[in-house]
């Protein structure tokens, strides 16, 4: 699975219908909903990858999750140009994550609850970092801010699997009304 | 029954990820679009946040995270440096975890 589906969120989600005996339609609904979010990612990531033949966009999409996203508008916020960075970062995650899936089916249950060493904060972590650098102007923050309130917000309220798409699509709204 | 839902799933995220870098759009954007566009990024990584720190694991946080995350802004904001907040981060949430 790790190796056709490289998405965290939807294998999680997936192993947890499979328990529930769900039908492959829930299923592959429920993964097109969480993953409706890399839409808006990879829209944002074109101006930079137009510069790849077709060939190696879709070869890129392929890798495209929010990490390798994240780490990439960090990149280029910064003024990187080179794309080299995403596909060392972006396939590197991908090998990582299924030598990872694998030592996981072998050694899985010697071990115990990871969120007890706070190893599963250092994702949150490095987002929030990524978002504080890439800030430029007063209205960057006031976005970063709202996004993530509505999405927090819409967690809670249980509606998790749309919480991302929603609010990424409607924070940057408020870039449309404010003027340079 | 897990195998088609697999292959399913893979098309759907497959999907998602690479329409934008097909389907090509001509001309120059409108002002407004690109003002989207531009703020699109931030507030994506943003909301991917909001809800790791508010509700980790699907249960409203008993503060540790909010806290760890007001902490790293800070960090970054002083050091400028990724790292560093990260290896804040994740301490401090240990940390306040086991009070």
């Amino acid at each position: 699975m790790s190796l056709l589906v490289f998405a965290g969120a939807s294998q999680f989600a997936m192993v947890q219908l499979f328990s529930d005996k769900a039908p492959t339609a829930i299923v592959v609904a429920s993964v097109l909903f969480i993953n409706l979010r890399h839409l808006l990612m990879a829209t944002s990531l074109r101006a930079e990858l137009r510069r790849l033949p077709i060939g190696g966009r879709l070869f890129a999409a392929f890798f495209l999750t929010d990490e390798s996203f994240a780490m990439a508008t960090g990149h280029f916020r910064r003024g990187g140009r080179s794309l080299a960075y995403y596909f060392t970062f972006a396939i590197s995650l991908y090998v990582l994550w299924n030598l990872a899936t694998l030592a996981g089916i072998v050694i899985g249950s010697a071990i115990g609850d990871p969120r007890r060493l706070g190893v599963d904060f250092a994702i949150t972590a490095t987002f929030t970092g990524i978002v504080v650098l890439a800030i430029r102007r007063p209205a960057d923050a006031v976005i970063a801010l709202v996004a993530a309130l509505i999405a927090g917000s819409l967690a809670l309220a249980g509606a998790s699997t749309v919480a991302v798409i929603t609010a990424g699509a409607l924070a940057p709204l408020i870039a449309v009304f404010v003027r340079r | 029954m897990i195998w088609p839902a697999i292959l399913g799933s893979a098309a759907a995220t497959y999907l998602v990820r690479s329409l934008p870098f097909v389907i090509g759009f001509r001309g120059h954007l409108p002002g407004a679009a690109s003002r989207y566009l531009e703020a699109l990024p931030v507030a994506i990584i943003a909301a991917l946040v909001g809800p790791a720190v508010v509700a980790p694991a699907g249960a409203l946080t008993r503060g540790a995270e909010p806290l760890a995350a007001a902490l790293v802004v800070a960090v970054v904001a002083w050091r400028r440096s990724l790292l560093a907040g990260v290896i804040v981060g994740v301490v401090a949430v240990a940390l306040l975890r086991i009070i």
